[in-house]
């Protein structure tokens, strides 16, 4: 199952495929493939978009709480809870975590004056950089670099693990984190998962220790990191974005508090737990100071109250209609999903930093069902609509043109629905990146970046790796020796 | 009353007006843009914003601070909408009183005047959940589409009057005070008290500096460390001093930074002014040397994604030299001798633009030839920053020549805006006397909550 089919498939427990251990497997050097809107679409269609939303599907349904089938008594799953065991492979990624928590020490930020986001980030980052391939032989289980591979391969699974590890912890040269990166993170787990990296249990048994064992201090990890280096918000889109930073702890918290299930059975589409908060104890910051430490979605909210000022309901905006939803946290379970379907895997800006390997795979999966997408997958909404028409015809993607009028889809509320994701979708909002960055923006890697900046291009396409050369040329067009 | 002073009220108030109105509004406005050129010339006195990204309550506090439309003149220099709550409003009032009072307020336009930008960062949602329909985005689109895409402010004094202003703390005064006839920069904090001064000095830069006075109360995170005592921390006096071994690296961060980032003390300015000012909401263009080719661009459009409009309104400064790729993927970045050429060129004195969050609210780059004003304190809420406002003087006749350039190619020369080669370098004289006013979030406890939560389309 997976989102592309809807979150409402009745089968939810067949999980991301181990790759069999007899046979041989060719890693592949992960590489950006994701350069522009129809891109985007092929990879909603792509296998690397159903393994990935499958074991996003997978991960959340471990964390519902659970029912005893024969002594109706109720698990539920919080923050340190004592319910949940933690594998090997999930303590020692842990320690992956904590190890990389202490490279803060050796990074202490920059007092130097400074514009924003604080340079001392990229030794931080350098710090990761230069001790991944230490850290991975260190906390990934043997077995997963140890997989069997034709002779004498020249990519190993090292090198998809390290892909994505190093692409789950913002950007160096931008000194920003948003959700592109976290979803790198949860790939780097993927790729254990798909490897066997950890043990055969039980279905929700590794997955609720991946979740709290790894996922959230991870969270914990990175919330320290943009407070410590100041790492910038701006390209988040202000008040009009779910969240700064962060999209999974949202998911994740509200499976918590979402009704029990019985192991193996279909999530439930509404309803709480019969001791959850009130979704609308999230604008009460007493309850939300109670509820952090024990549930992911109130700590991701209490780490809102941290570093904003000023009425929940104008800074969260979203967050705040949210909290209305009387239908329960199950409801807002199904709702994040959607949302993160769209808003993330379904954004260009978000996405296109999104290296595909052997693991994650740029190729059509044969299962997928065609998808005619809208706005959010491409680069910016292209085809020229009457803005502000009633009709919610798809928005269909089409070639990058500066003066062409976005598509402003329908006369609903912000944010705009999506009929199982192939209808009417919002106009493309981009959750990643701090500084405005030009929506249509590919990082121009450079090796010499000014810190981070403010609004990205949405209509940013790749650009040469070669700066301009300043020296000779101080006037020239940077284009001009293309 | 009329029927646009109603509608000033009710904005001020922070309520949308009806949709016919707004439509009629955009309307009006548009008739009054077109009649604008791409570069609005600007007498001074004006005061110079920078962004606003919605925050309305701050944009209250920055009238207040500033003094109110039309008792002061005021040049906006783009990015009224998108991020903040409050967009709609900001940006309606400023355009209400642009159609009122069209010679006291200036709006040009930043790189959110987008439609494409609109739809990403929040502009049109807001406008969906306030009047539920895009109708209202729609308008404001196409008022967009007319902004003017630079301003040239002239007429600016060199030197600001003496200013009857007490100082926040008045050990500092004793400090500051003493010359108060060749004042080229004075910082203000929101209760209008002087909270640091800067004389314009005479020196070679490359001579050693006097250590200028330190702000003592500016009302910013950094200013505190920066006190008054005899040993002001490495960083505060580096960015005050900067010294030829400082600008070596490309790599670093530029190193003057709001209050104590003036370039007052760079000895690279002299008596008398050489020259206007433009204001662009992001920076320079590789396909612009002279104003006029800004005049020719066919600004009645989107912003394109490329090309001399888009950078315009898209570029940064850097310490780099030359031109560099923007990691914003679009517009460039440009160094400090691409803005002294281009100055030079045009006859200007500095350019002024906004574009880039600075914690201190304003920064001053390249020995003042580039400042970057922004004004919305508490950015998204979060991010601890003051804003400031830039204030330029009118040049009150007793001071000294003032060449009023319009930065026609060729006009400048002979102005003294350059003093000539010094050392292998170009040195210039003059820049405007510069008031800084420093402002943070307005108090945000008297703002009511809404009645209804509106249910987002993915949790139906």
């Amino acid at each position: 199952m997976n989102l592309r089919n809807s979150v409402e498939s009745e089968k939810d427990s067949q999980g991301l495929q181990v790759l069999p251990l007899e046979a041989d497997h060719s890693f592949i050097q992960p590489a950006k493939r994701i350069h522009d809107g129809e891109d985007v679409s092929f990879f909603l269609s792509s296998k690397a978009y159903t393994d990935l939303t499958t074991f996003l599907l997978q991960l959340n349904a471990s964390m519902f709480p659970r029912r005893d089938k024969s002594s109706a008594h109720v698990h539920s799953w919080e923050i340190g809870t004592q319910n949940v065991e933690y594998s090997a492979a999930n303590k020692q990624l842990k320690k992956l975590i904590n190890q990389l928590e202490t490279f803060i020490e050796e990074a202490p930020p920059d007092t130097g004056p400074r514009r924003f986001g604080n340079i001392s980030f990229r030794k931080w980052y350098n710090l990761v950089e230069e001790r991944v391939s230490d850290l991975i032989d260190q906390y990934v289980p043997v077995s997963v670099l140890d997989f069997t591979t034709k002779d004498n391969p020249v990519t190993t699974a090292k090198d998809e693990l390290r892909a994505y590890l190093l692409g789950g912890f913002g950007s160096a040269q931008r000194l920003d984190y948003g959700t592109g990166h976290e979803l790198s993170f949860l790939a780097f787990l993927g790729c254990i998962w798909k490897l066997g990296g950890f043990p055969k249990a039980e279905a929700g048994i590794e997955e609720r220790g991946i979740v709290l064992g790894v996922i959230e201090p991870y969270l914990k990890l990175i919330r320290r990191l943009i407070l410590t280096y100041t790492l910038e918000p701006a390209g988040t889109h202000g008040v009009w974005g779910l969240d700064d930073h962060s999209f999974v702890p949202y998911i994740f918290g509200s499976a918590q508090l979402s009704p029990a299930i019985t192991d193996g059975a279909r999530v439930p589409q509404e309803g709480s737990r019969p001791d959850a908060p009130d979704p609308s104890d999230v604008a009460k910051a007493a309850a939300v100071e109670r509820e952090r430490v024990n549930n992911m979605y109130f700590s991701a909210i209490g780490f809102i109250y941290d570093v904003k000022k000023g009425p929940f309901w104008e800074h969260s905006p979203m967050l705040f209609d949210i909290s209305g939803i009387r239908a329960g946290w199950a409801k807002i379970n199904k709702g994040m999903i959607k949302m993160y379907n769209a808003e993330v895997l379904s954004k260009f800006p978000v996405v296109q930093h999104f290296p595909f390997g052997s693991l994650f795979q740029w190729e059509k999966d044969p299962l997928a069902t065609p998808v005619k997408f809208s706005v959010h997958t491409s680069t910016q909404p292209s085809q020229k609509r009457e803005a502000g028409s009633t009709t919610s015809q798809p928005i269909e993607a089409g070639p990058l043109g500066g003066t062409k009028a976005p598509g402003a889809s329908s006369g609903g509320p912000a944010v705009a629905s999506t009929t199982r994701f192939q209808g009417r979708e919002p106009p493309l909002r981009n959750l990643q990146e701090p500084p405005t960055r030009a929506p249509w923006a590919t990082p121009t890697s450079t090796n010499r970046m000014p810190p981070s900046t403010g609004t990205a291009a949405p209509w940013a396409r790749p650009r040469t790796e070669q700066q301009p050369d300043n020296a000779t040329a101080p006037s020239g067009a940077p284009w001009a020796d293309k | 009353m009329s029927e646009l002073d109603k509608a000033i009220e009710q904005l001020r108030a922070c309520r949308p007006i009806p949709e016919p109105q707004v439509r009629e509004l955009c309307h009006k406005a548009r008739e009054l843009l077109i009649e604008e050129g791409n570069v609005v010339g600007v007498d001074a006195p004006v005061t110079i914003c920078g962004d606003i990204h919605g925050q309305f309550h701050d944009l209250m506090e920055l009238f207040r601070v500033g003094g109110d439309v039309p008792d002061t003149n005021y040049l906006f220099m783009g990015d009224f909408v998108d991020r903040g709550f409050y967009s709609l409003e900001s940006f309606l009032l400023l355009l209400c009183l642009k159609v009122r009072y069209p010679d006291r307020i200036t709006l040009i336009r930043g790189n959110h005047e987008s439609r494409q930008i609109t739809t990403v960062y929040g502009f049109y949602d807001e406008c969906l959940r306030k009047y539920g329909s895009a109708n209202v985005w729609r308008y404001c689109c196409e008022v967009f589409d007319y902004l003017a895409l630079g301003a040239l402010v002239t007429g600016a004094a060199s030197n600001l009057p003496p200013s009857s202003a007490p100082f926040a703390d008045p050990a500092t005064a004793a400090n500051m005070a003493s010359d108060t006839s060749d004042v080229e920069i004075e910082i203000l904090n929101s209760a209008g008290q002087i909270t640091n001064r800067f004389p314009r000095q005479r020196r070679s830069p490359h001579q050693p500096q006097q250590q200028a006075p330190q702000p003592n109360s500016q009302p910013s995170s950094s200013s505190q460390d920066a006190d008054v005592d005899d040993a002001p921390p490495p960083d505060s006096q580096a960015t005050l001093s900067p010294s030829p071994s400082q600008s070596q690296g490309t790599n670093q961060l530029p190193s003057q930074t709001g209050a104590p980032g003036t370039s007052a003390s760079s000895g690279a300015r002299s008596q008398n002014d050489g020259g206007a000012i433009l204001c662009v909401h992001g920076g320079l263009s590789p396909l612009i040397d002279t104003l006029d080719k800004i005049r020719l661009l066919d600004r009645k459009q989107e912003v394109p994604h490329e090309g001399a409009m888009c950078d315009l309104l898209w570029s940064d400064p850097d310490e780099i030299d030359g031109w560099g790729l923007s990691p914003r993927g679009a517009g460039f970045l440009f160094g400090s001798d691409i803005v002294k050429c281009f100055n030079h060129k045009n006859g200007l004195s500095m350019v002024a633009r906004a574009h880039q969050l600075v914690m201190e609210g304003f920064k001053e780059m390249f020995e003042a030839e580039v400042v970057t004003v922004w004004s919305a304190p508490n950015y998204c809420y979060r991010c601890g920053n003051v804003a400031a406002i830039l204030e330029l003087g009118e040049d009150g006749s007793g001071g000294g020549y003032v060449p009023k350039s319009n930065g026609d190619v060729g006009r400048s020369l002979g102005l003294g805006g350059w003093e000539g080669p010094v050392n292998g370098e170009m040195r210039r004289m003059g820049g405007p006397g510069r008031r800084y006013r420093v402002f943070e979030a307005a108090p945000q406890d008297s703002r009511g909550m809404p009645a209804k939560k509106p249910v987002a389309d993915y949790f139906l």
